[in-house]
């Protein structure tokens, strides 16, 4: 641990730190643009210049290049180091444009405020400055060259951090080029992180093109909501319009970076069709009927039929608070007919997951610093983009990643592939429960068990599942195998794959409550008279869409609080607007049960660009904003309990409740969270039933998630609409000459909830047997839902 | 008129090269089994090291010290990096070389693998130097066919084969980890140092990065040993001989082999032929491109490299370029800026930026546009790029601004007080 002084301030740092990074402990900021935090330090822009006046070094150094040692005296603003940076910047801006004016950048570009800052006021240079055409780079990225200063941050997180192989540099000396080959999509589903890591305006947003200065936005830490990982992100609103997500840094979980779906799918907030007011039946009413209503409803039923008639839905979508209330709400009615998951399984596998001590559950960053891990039926592209990018990281250090799944799983390495059919699954995870075992009943026990001696060998190994694919049997098996493949001395971590981004807080307070299909039973006998909805969609989310429907239309009352217009809405009796997560607070608790706080950004209200028709300002006087009416669900509940709508009285009150949540009082948005104390209480599974395929032209169907158009909130967002995929199914190419058919052709899927027409698509890395389909909302699959029981299916020419 | 006995160019013919008959019989691989039968690795080192011979690619790191820090005698792949992307202006030497005797260069190269334990040796090559290419490729065919190539050379139980690449043509490729990123497929960048080549190199492997003439020189010191090689300098300090290569205002460009340490005026005159069409001598570049001037004044200076240090300069690669006195030192200055603006490879800022801002200075100053200020600005860039960019090239460019500024300051202000260049009708 060397101890050197920097501006006079003396600081020991482990073994292995630069310079640039140990004045940064000291809270001394060094003018750098190439080094990145996570990117590291490449010396090429000349920047960091330091000068070292005692110790092994002399002189003017690099600071992100030099490492710390003992005895070395630093002056970080030294004459000559000043005039060394302003020369520096000199060269940097010799060729910049100067375009600030028109820049998206301006007010959050590093070279502006370095510019400023190293006190280069005039342009010496009044030479030709060298210009560059633009590429179009698709939906998500602007891309203006001629601001570009060389910093190579763009390709070291395009190809080095994020695997991408599309986006490079070109050409030599000052004629360098960042970009494609030609024109194009960024093919990568990480290519946003270009924005946040471009010191200048050459990558930017161009969801958020002249739209805002950083400092017209209103910004708050925050949290994504588009899967169950919890990354750390920024959003920005102005005008009422959510204009942009941003990656904020938890080096716990997402560390720097954010998926494009994270990053784009912001745009279900601002979505024109999200309804704004409250509605009794489809008349418009005001929040006072609209109770008045509920109340009365309410109390009616519990008069003629009792309690029980009295149901509960919230989702994995909603905040703990509300979750929580919600509970609060059901109990202080009386009723025990409560579930936070409209999909069983779902459901049950996120109880599992909450039943993981915390000490053995894998945060992120123990994935990007594990030097083994086995995935079984978990497709991070699709489910968690973000752990793609951790296991990259994780592979970049020299880890092994083995993946076992039927689907063909792409990621952004080489790894090892298993393409095992749906039927061995359980059989793998049993032999990776028993590594030690000598003799295995099956090839695929021998595999797991193999592999569980690997994990056993392993310094810092983690195991991660999906929780639709293994099912809440294969979760739970998979928290068994994770701790019989723990080596001595240290913890084989796990980390499963939710369906939300609070389906683990869900799970927790869901304790031995039923589950939907018991809700749905009581409904279909008539026990049940009405259900409320808080932020929960059963008709898309339970895989039975028609049973669904057709217990919901028995009851008397269907009450629905939401902020999106989903299909449950359309059904709605009594409808409450919510707030959408950027504008509220709350508590979200992600797969690894860490409870993350999120601040309000903005307050609800219909874009400007909407509610004034294109104009702007409004030529309207107005005495309440447009469309300001959704509350955030939780505020409801506590007036409906007749309480304060305090959220610190809130996290008080459920962390006294129950102490697992503890730490949930005192948590701060910007915190990297806290976990959850205690794991809940292992649920009782019944056996899944096994299937098998019967006839030689049945295969099993998977239904699987999709990068985009799958989660909920982000297929809302129009900008993802761009790269969304046209329904299709996918076989083995065995299979396909099997059943005759055609690639590119549609081909007619037939299963027991019905018949479809898509497109035919091969793909070698699947299970010869198995046919995958994606869920895609909005297109004629909409309602086959991914994590369903296994189910058969049939392919036919079309 | 001073000479001495040729010992890289000994086989040197008008007629064409020498291939391997030619070279066996005046002595050729006697080297190589002197240290396969006679000597042990560790001897071969020692008596590099204790001849001390220099790197001639320009930097004059002393080649026994660089392969001490070899990891010789570990076990595991390590690879030996012949560079031969020369590429620096006024340098011809090892083009020369290659084109009279390649079986020179591949007795160097087998000796020095089997000193430093490698296997496996790759040759790289400008791109511009297809004949050479051919010679070596013919020369490594012979080579093979002759046992003293592959496996078990000379019965010895040593084993080595040599790989021919040939470079794709920018001047960054002859920087050694520019050079190691281009032989594994990546861009031409060079590496941050550390970790040097020595210990994580190509592939991640320890490699040993000598160049052309150094490794031509190892075949004489095993035959001759370091005593004999170190007396044939003139200079005390100085050991062996060296390859210069003479042009510009010249009456005989030519490339010679000298000792060390000849005086750089007697060179110019006995082999060069004196300035061309009865001119003065205004200056020189003394190794190549990226070396300061010298003048006049420096005609006595031995061309060692203490010698040339203490002049401000340095040897380099021994490419002499000589310029008369009708040769406005501006434009020349300006005309070797341009060739390295253009040679960056992109990387850091001095260099891809300070550079092509260094050639606009002397473009206005030539032109006679140039004012005080850039002058000013001038100096700045010098003493801004000189040590602070990411590898040699930069610095090496300023060499000329560095000599320029130097010695010609008188003629840098004519240019500004008269408007115009001075030397120019």
């Amino acid at each position: 641990m060397p101890t050197l002084t920097i501006d006079n301030q003396t600081i020991t740092v482990p073994e292995g730190t630069n310079v640039l990074e140990a004045a940064r402990q000291l809270g001394i900021e060094v003018p750098h643009f190439c080094h990145h935090e996570a990117l590291g330090s490449v010396g090429a822009c000349r920047l960091c210049a330091v000068e070292f006046l005692e110790g092994p070094v002399k002189g003017i150094q690099m600071s992100c290049m030099v490492l710390a040692k003992d005895d070395m005296v630093i002056d970080t603003g030294s004459d000559g180091v000043l005039a060394y940076r302003a020369q520096v910047i000199e060269w940097l801006m010799t060729n910049h444009p100067h375009d600030c004016p028109v820049c998206d950048e301006g007010g959050e570009c590093q070279l502006q405020d370095m510019t400023v800052a190293g006190g280069h006021g005039v342009r010496r240079y009044t030479g030709p400055k060298r210009t560059y055409q633009n590429q179009d780079l698709g939906p998500f990225i602007a891309h203006e060259m001629n601001r570009c200063i060389q910093c190579y941050r763009c390709v070291r997180t395009y190809q080095e951090y994020c695997g991408g192989k599309d986006f490079g540099v070109m050409g030599t000396r000052q004629r360098l080029y960042f970009g494609r080959f030609s024109d194009g999509p960024l093919e990568s589903p990480f290519s946003g992180n270009l924005v946040d890591v471009c010191p200048t305006g050459v990558l930017t947003d161009k969801t958020y093109r002249y739209k805002s200065r950083i400092w017209d936005l209103q910004e708050a830490p925050s949290i994504c909501p588009h899967c169950s990982l919890g990354c750390a992100v920024i959003p920005g609103a102005r005008y009422q319009e959510l204009q942009r997500r941003r990656a904020r840094t938890n080096r716990r979980t997402n560390g720097h970076f954010i998926c494009d779906r994270g990053r784009f799918g912001y745009g279900y907030v601002n979505h024109p069709d999200r309804p704004r007011a409250p509605l009794l039946g489809h008349r418009r009413v005001t929040w006072q009927e609209a109770l008045a209503a509920l109340q009365n409803h309410l109390h009616e039923f519990c008069e003629l039929y009792g309690s029980g008639s009295i149901s509960m839905l919230s989702s994995s979508r909603a905040s703990l608070e509300t979750q929580f209330l919600t509970k609060r709400w059901a109990n202080a009615l009386g009723s025990g007919q409560l579930c936070f998951e409209a999909h069983p399984r779902r459901d049950q596998a996120a109880r599992v997951a909450a039943s993981q001590a915390p000490d053995c559950s894998a945060s992120m960053e123990d994935i990007r610093s594990c030097d083994m891990a086995v995935l079984v039926g978990a497709d991070p592209l699709a489910e968690a983009p973000m752990l793609a990018l951790a296991l990259r990281q994780a592979a970049r250090r020299g880890a092994r990643i083995v993946v076992v799944d039927p689907r063909p799983v792409e990621l952004p390495i080489d790894c090892e592939r298993h393409a095992a059919a749906p039927e061995e699954l359980p059989r793998i995870l049993q032999g990776l429960t028993r590594p030690q075992q000598n003799a295995f009943a099956s090839a695929s026990e021998e595999f797991g068990g193999a592999l569980g001696r690997a994990l056993l060998e392993a310094k810092n190994p983690v195991l991660i599942g999906g929780s639709d694919l293994l099912g809440p049997q294969g979760c739970q098996m998979l928290l068994k195998a994770a701790e019989a493949c723990s080596p001595t001395g240290s913890t084989c971590r796990s980390m499963l794959l939710l369906a939300g981004p609070n389906s683990f807080g869900g799970a927790m307070l869901s304790d031995d409550g039923p589950g939907f299909d018991a809700l749905l039973e009581g409904m279909e006998q008539g026990r049940i008279k009405s259900l409320v909805c808080i932020e929960a969609d059963p008709v898309a989310d339970y895989p039975d869409r028609k049973r669904c429907r057709a217990a919901l239309a028995r009851l008397d009352l269907l009450v629905v609080f939401d902020c999106a217009a989903t299909a449950t809405v359309q059904e709605a009796d009594l409808f409450f607007p919510t707030t959408a997560l950027e504008e509220a607070a709350g508590t979200l608790v992600n797969n690894e049960g860490r409870m993350q706080a999120f601040e309000k950004v903005f307050s609800a209200g219909t874009p400007l660009l909407q509610s004034a028709a294109g104009d702007h300002p409004p030529r309207f006087f107005s005495r309440d904003i447009p469309g300001s009416h959704p509350q955030p669900a939780w505020t409801t509940l506590a007036r409906l309990l007749g309480r304060d709508a305090e959220l610190e009285k809130v996290r008080r009150e459920l962390e006294k409740i129950d102490p697992r949540f503890d730490g949930l009082a005192g948590l701060t948005a910007d915190s990297e969270g806290c976990r959850v104390v205690a794991p809940r209480q292992a649920p009782a599974l019944v056996a899944a039933p096994a299937s098998g395929v019967t006839a030689s032209d049945q295969l099993h169907l998977l239904v699987t998630e999709h990068l985009y158009g799958s989660e909920l909130l982000s297929d809302l967002s129009p900008c993802l609409q761009a790269v969304k995929s046209d329904p299709y199914v996918w076989l083995h190419p065995q299979d396909v000459a099997r059943l005759k058919l055609v690639e590119g052709k549609p081909v007619r899927l037939c299963t027991s909830l019905g018949e479809w027409t898509l497109e035919l698509r091969i793909n070698g890395d699947i299970s010869p047997g198995v046919a995958v389909v994606p869920r895609l909302r909005g297109t004629v699959v909409e309602t086959l839902v991914p994590g369903s029981e296994p189910m058969l299916c049939r392919i036919e020419k079309a | 008129m001073r000479s001495c006995e040729p010992l890289l160019f000994k086989n040197r013919r008008a007629e064409g090269p020498v291939f391997l008959e030619g070279y066996r019989k005046n002595g050729g691989y006697q080297g190589l089994e002197k240290a396969l039968r006679g000597m042990s690795p560790a001897d071969v080192r020692e008596e590099v090291k204790a001849s001390g011979l220099r790197g001639r690619g320009g930097a004059g790191f002393p080649t026994g010290v660089k392969w001490s820090f070899f990891p010789s005698d570990d076990a595991g792949e390590k690879y030996l990096v012949c560079n031969g992307d020369e590429m620096e202006p006024g340098t011809f030497k090892d083009r020369q070389l290659l084109l009279a005797d390649p079986h020179h260069l591949l007795e160097g190269i087998i000796i020095s693998c089997y000193a430093l334990g490698i296997g496996t040796a790759y040759i790289f090559l400008r791109d511009a130097y297809r004949e050479c290419a051919g010679n070596l490729e013919r020369a490594i065919d012979e080579a093979a066919q002759a046992g003293l190539l592959g496996d078990d050379i000379l019965g010895s139980g040593f084993s080595c084969e040599i790989h021919v690449h040939r470079s794709a043509g920018r001047y960054i490729c002859g920087e050694e980890t520019a050079l190691l990123n281009s032989l594994e497929g990546l861009r031409p960048n060079p590496r941050s140092k550390p970790p040097f080549p020595a210990i994580k190199g190509l592939f991640g492997r320890p490699t040993a990065l000598n160049n052309i003439e150094t490794l031509a020189n190892i075949p004489h010191i095993v035959t001759g040993g370091a005593a004999w090689y170190k007396s044939l300098a003139l200079t005390e300090q100085g050991a062996g001989t060296k390859l210069y290569g003479l042009a510009g205002h010249l009456e005989t460009p030519c490339c010679v082999e000298a000792p060390i340490g000849m005086p750089l005026g007697e060179l110019i005159r006995d082999f060069g032929g004196g300035v061309w069409k009865n001119r003065s001598f205004k200056a020189c570049l003394p190794g190549g491109a990226s070396t300061p001037y010298l003048t006049a004044e420096h005609l006595d200076v031995a061309l060692d490299y203490e010698p040339l240090e203490q002049v401000g300069t340095r040897l380099g690669t021994g490419g002499v370029v000589v310029f008369d006195d009708r040769t406005c030192m501006v434009a020349a200055t300006l005309n070797l800026l341009r060739f390295f603006a253009r040679e960056s490879c992109g990387w850091c800022t001095p260099c891809r930026d300070g550079l092509p801002l260094v050639c606009w200075l002397l473009e206005r100053l030539e032109r006679g546009e140039g004012t005080r200020e850039d002058l000013t600005m001038l100096q700045e860039q010098l003493s801004h790029i000189n040590g602070r960019s990411f590898c040699a090239l930069a610095l090496g460019a300023m060499g000329p601004v560095d000599g320029l500024l130097r010695h010609f300051a008188e003629e840098v202000e004519d240019h500004i007080r008269m408007g115009r260049c001075p030397l120019q009708d």
